[in-house]
């Protein structure tokens, strides 16, 4: 418990250090999010429709370019190697790891939502679009932080963790996306989509806690 | 026992393989195209069934190997599995790329569009997607990188189970969507008895040519795992 607490902390404070990473992260969705409202105003006059989609992408994205990075540095500076010899399993490294990138994603979601709440004048800092997002938020970030451990030490690695991450992901986008539809009141269907959100965060949260060990053992 | 007879018909892959292969595709191919009686309702465009159906079976039986492997990969460590998961997926992407062309040609008349979002459809790209992924990621190590193999692997135990997911949310995402282009709902009438022939047919040569496909992918992976293994033992002798 205590050392996956220090996983976390070291994260936390890898993630304050290297601010530029996370903040490019953070600057990366700001941007999308503003591309996309230029590329689809000019298509539709009411851009609220396509808000769900806008949203979700740009988190997924990010959430993938994040989580790349937070281990792109630590296999640059064989500190995760180091990391594994830690008389702690490597499952609480994974949670420690996973959970620093989870917080870190959630402030550059909140940051996110806020902007597209003044942009598109749509309140989207209601608590259940808040749930929804932590949820999403959760099954993403446990399956990305898992493949970009994986992805750190091979070539191409920037392209091939989207081309990994991303197919994996379809049922968590179509729930998100679905649900944050249903608490702004668009259509979006009858479908349990919370509950599919739930399933997948779970899955992909017990998944990744099982194969991490396993993926990492030297 | 079962070893033994197991490695005995593993010896007649060589002998046996092609030419059922060979035999039962041509017979599948002039099957659909003589025998099997033109279809009342779709026309000839209907005689891609055989093809069709049976590339998504043999795709399947592939992505269930890849599976099957890489659970072993993990727990034996044998980078002789990572050839056979190697091998299969690339068979199951194939035949996963065939049964989408197919079906696009095939819907084309009979739909009026190549692609639609249908639930079925779409499932079948995700599956190809990540089954290209893995063999993409799992080309960007070396042959004999053992942590490579874990870690596709795992990307591919990952995907295998990530299947029933996306099946069930791509059907609520469409189910509950009204269709630009109806599918045909209704149940197709029991096949006719020479469709029915055609189709055992074409089961029997797309199934011996995925299994000879993936027989010569493994081989083909395992021995430039070997040549890996001994110009890295050249190497190092001649440094010493």
């Amino acid at each position: 418990m205590n050392a996956g607490l220090a996983v976390v902390a070291k994260d936390l404070r890898l993630a304050w250090r290297d601010r530029a990473g996370w903040a490019s992260a953070g600057a990366f969705a700001t941007i999308a999010v503003l591309t996309y409202s230029f590329a689809f105003d000019l298509a539709t006059g009411d851009i609220r429709p396509l808000l769900p989609g806008v949203l979700w992408t740009t988190f997924l994205f990010a959430s993938i370019f994040a989580g790349g990075q937070s281990f792109a540095r630590e296999s640059e500076e064989g500190t995760f190697d180091a990391l594994l010899l830690a008389p702690v399993p490597a499952t609480v490294i994974y949670l420690g790891k996973a959970t620093a990138n989870v917080i870190a994603m959630l402030v550059i979601e909140f940051a996110q939502l806020l902007l597209a709440t003044i942009l598109f004048d749509t309140n989207l800092l209601s608590p259940e679009l808040l749930v929804i997002v932590f949820i999403g938020t959760v099954g993403a970030v446990a399956l990305t932080t898992l493949l970009s451990t994986m992805s750190a030490s091979m070539r191409g690695r920037a392209m091939l963790l989207p081309v990994m991450a991303l197919p994996l992901l379809i049922p968590l986008l179509i729930g998100a996306v679905r649900a944050t539809g249903a608490s702004l009141d668009l259509e979006s269907g009858t479908a349990p989509w919370t509950l599919l959100l739930g399933v997948f965060a779970l899955w992909s949260a017990l998944l990744s806690v099982l194969l991490f060990p396993m993926a990492v053992e030297r | 026992m079962i070893v033994s007879t197991l490695r005995a018909i593993y010896g007649w892959r060589w002998s046996v393989l092609p030419p059922v292969a060979g035999v039962a595709v041509m017979a599948m191919v002039l099957g659909a195209l003589l025998v099997a009686p033109r279809e009342v309702v779709e026309g000839d465009v209907q005689r891609l069934l055989y093809i069709h159906f049976s590339s998504i079976l043999a795709a399947y039986g592939a992505f269930a190997i890849v599976f099957l492997a890489s659970v072993v990969v993990l727990w034996r460590r044998d980078l002789r599995w990572d050839a056979v998961a190697r091998g299969a997926a690339t068979v199951g992407v194939l035949f996963t790329g065939l049964t989408l062309a197919t079906g696009a040609i095939w819907g084309k008349p009979i739909w009026g569009v190549y692609w639609t979002w249908d639930a079925r459809l779409t499932s079948t790209l995700i599956l190809f997607l990540i089954y290209a992924a893995y063999l993409l990621a799992r080309s960007m190590a070396d042959e004999l990188d053992e942590q490579a193999a874990r870690f596709a692997a795992v990307f591919a135990i990952i995907g295998a189970l990530d299947i029933p997911l996306i099946m069930m949310s791509v059907r609520w995402w469409r189910t509950l969507h009204p269709q630009p282009i109806v599918l045909r709902g209704a149940e197709r009438p029991a096949l006719p008895p020479e469709m029915l022939i055609v189709m055992i047919v074409a089961f029997i040569g797309v199934g011996a040519l995925a299994v000879w496909l993936g027989v010569l992918r493994t081989e083909t992976e395992w021995l430039a795992k070997r040549t890996a293994a001994l110009r890295a033992a050249a190497d190092r002798r001649e440094g010493a």
